[in-house]
């Protein structure tokens, strides 16, 4: 194999590996606001899903258990945030703003009381690299399948009614509440798997800050891939793919902050409508409340 | 303001004080310390002594300044999320300015904080842009500038604009002329606190009697009412937006020439994001601002203390104010977060 062919390849490796924790989260974030609840919250169910994976794998020896805690307490993160939406009727942005600074702190929180040192977890078991691979498998094919079912379902159809106008969805017989709360715990335990890779998959251990943003980055890449699970994948590959350039860049003299900060001014640019016409779903982020 | 909004305020007060003592004892707890050795520690590390008092209410003027940033976007009923952006641009302006140019004290003073002001003004008008000319959410907005800021200014003060050395991720230091003199000595107190109160004064006449804080008032209100009474939507949230980032930005410059004498990029421990919590508690009101202020200083220079005397991480502190942004997410800020 001669080296050119062997760098393109390993750039588009680490491109996949960069992407990954990126569609996961951009796609719980999909669901969740094709509902009608904008979830500003993904990087806190990122970080409950890094840090609850490595604390259960540390604690039980097997990984499997750890990734499934991670899912587990991404989804109870989330059902915050969709019972406070749904039931409350609170300002979904506020309510996830402050449910990233509080994961984050109770992260770090945690850190201290169960290895009793701040900033990282001990190296725990992994899931390995065949785990690696399945995760970034499976990424792709819940891209495809979320795509199938928003599109193609009954459930998908209900879901998306509820996100473009609850009150029309209520009188066609959609419980509209009920359909957005679990739109959003389905959400979180997606977004939960992209910090479950973090963690478990690309490391073994929890650090502070390990996140470093993804759930934001996510959040542009929802808005680059106009709310649909397939056109989010491509935009977070994207993204995925600068970040993996970045390195090889950085040594031809390229800042790397400004390659850091490409995600979130393609998502400023498609904000203004620079790349074609960008529609919300008509309700995201308004609180429905029965008459 | 109206009854209802007082009887309002009273709730999501009692909820803050119930969520910071509750969750506060309950990590304590967690933690095998006493809720009251640890808010014990808290209080005398806030109160204790003079200079506690006064690291206290340096703590209150860096909360206030974006507070006050956040509170009036919010009655024009708009979202800024990104006073944590604007500070820290705010204050990268201010510590490279004033280190760059050096000028006698009456003139350095005024262009470092002038220089924080606009530049955190710049960066609040570019959300505010976005939304008048082409309907862009501004809570997507200022949350994407956030982290644009951060990546910016650590390029710059690295980069181009290297004053510090090669990757200290900071400006050269203040000559004494642009350092904002104490008001306390030996303290990192400065006057800044002043120029804080007098902003929230000048702020909360503004809002309630000038024109342009009726028109502001009445585009977060009720913007249909406002559009037809011949108010200009998109400019008054192009003002309120530049308004918010300038006073952030202004914030930002009082922490480089009051409190680190030069910038680093590490300056804000999310001001910015407690600013939300401030600005709700103190019900968008500047004057009620001013004393949530004051509450959410004391949580976090009492915090210090609780870390090192009682052993309670101060991630608590930081826990708590997240979990009362929470707990105040019933506050509606802005009607609707279409873009329209």
């Amino acid at each position: 194999m001669n080296a050119t062919l062997a760098a393109v390849l390993a750039l588009l490796g680490l491109t996949l590996v960069k992407a990954t924790p990126l569609i996961y989260a951009a796609l719980g974030g999909v669901v969740s606001e094709r509902s009608g609840v904008i979830n500003i919250g993904l990087e806190g169910i990122l970080v409950a899903g890094a840090f609850t994976s490595v604390v259960v794998s540390g604690a039980t020896g097997n990984p499997i258990l750890g990734a499934l805690a991670g899912v587990v307490a991404g989804m109870a993160l989330a059902a915050v945030l969709a019972f406070a939406a749904t039931r409350l009727g609170v300002d979904q942005i506020v309510a996830g703003a402050g449910l990233n600074i509080a994961a984050l702190a109770a992260a770090a929180f945690g850190l201290v009381l169960v290895y009793h040192q701040p900033g990282a977890s001990h190296e725990v078991p992994a899931l390995g690299n065949t785990g690696e691979r399945v995760l970034i498998v499976l990424a792709f094919v819940a891209a495809a399948a979320l795509q199938f079912v928003l599109t193609r379902t009954p459930w998908g159809l209900r879901v998306r009614a509820c996100g473009e106008d609850p009150s029309a969805a209520e009188a066609a017989g959609i419980n509209a509440l009920q359909t957005r709360f679990w739109a959003v715990v389905i959400g979180g335990a997606i977004a939960s798997l992209g910090g479950v890779y973090l963690s478990l998959a690309e490391l073994d251990l929890y650090s502070d800050g390990m996140t470093a943003g993804r759930g934001f980055i996510a959040l542009a890449a929802i808005i680059f891939g106009r709310w649909t699970p397939l056109g989010a994948t491509g935009a977070a590959l994207f993204f995925g793919f600068f970040a993996a350039l970045q390195y090889s860049l950085q040594r031809a003299g390229v800042p790397s902050e400004l390659m850091q900060a490409l995600p979130y001014l393609a998502a400023l640019v498609a904000l203004a409508g620079f790349a074609g016409r960008v529609r919300a779903p008509a309700s995201d982020g308004v609180p429905y409340v029965r008459p | 303001m109206s009854a209802l909004l007082r009887g309002r305020a009273f709730r999501d007060v009692a909820v803050v004080i119930v969520v910071v003592f509750g969750f506060g004892s309950i990590a304590m707890l967690l933690a095998h310390v006493s809720p009251l050795d640890g808010f014990g520690a808290l209080f005398d590390g806030a109160f204790g002594t003079r200079s506690e008092l006064a690291e206290t209410l340096v703590q209150t003027t860096s909360l206030l300044f974006p507070a006050l940033g956040v509170a009036i976007a919010a009655r024009a009923g708009l979202f800024n999320i990104g006073a944590d952006g604007q500070l820290i641009l705010g204050g990268f302006a201010a510590g490279w300015i004033g280190a760059q140019f050096p000028l006698p004290g009456y003139l350095a003073i005024p262009m470092v904080l002038l220089a924080g002001t606009f530049a955190g003004g710049a960066w609040g008008a570019i959300a505010g842009f976005l939304r008048a000319r082409f309907g862009a959410n501004e809570v997507i907005a200022t949350l994407m500038l956030n982290y644009v800021a951060v990546l910016l200014a650590t390029y710059l003060v690295n980069g181009p604009l290297q004053q510090g050395g090669a990757g200290a991720s900071e400006t050269a230091g203040l000559p004494k002329a642009a350092q904002l003199p104490d008001l306390i000595a030996d303290s990192r107190l400065t006057w800044a606190f002043v120029i804080a109160l007098v902003v929230a004064f000048v702020l909360r006449w503004v809002l309630q009697r000038t024109v342009f804080g009726y028109e502001l008032r009445a585009a977060g209100d009720a913007p249909e009412a406002a559009k037809r009474a011949g108010i200009d939507l998109g400019r008054t949230a192009f003002v309120a937006m530049t308004l918010s980032g300038a006073l952030a930005g202004l914030g930002g410059a009082t922490i480089v020439s009051g409190v680190l004498h030069r910038f680093n990029t590490g300056l804000s421990p999310g001001y910015g994001f407690i600013a939300i919590a401030v600005a709700l508690v103190g019900n968008l009101d500047p004057l009620w601002i001013v004393v949530a202020s004051f509450a959410f200083g004391v949580l976090q220079s009492g915090g210090v203390a609780m870390q090192a005397e009682a052993l309670v991480p101060r991630d608590v502190v930081t826990l708590v104010t997240g979990l009362a942004i929470i707990a105040l997410a019933g506050r509606r800020v802005v009607a609707s977060l279409r873009s329209t």
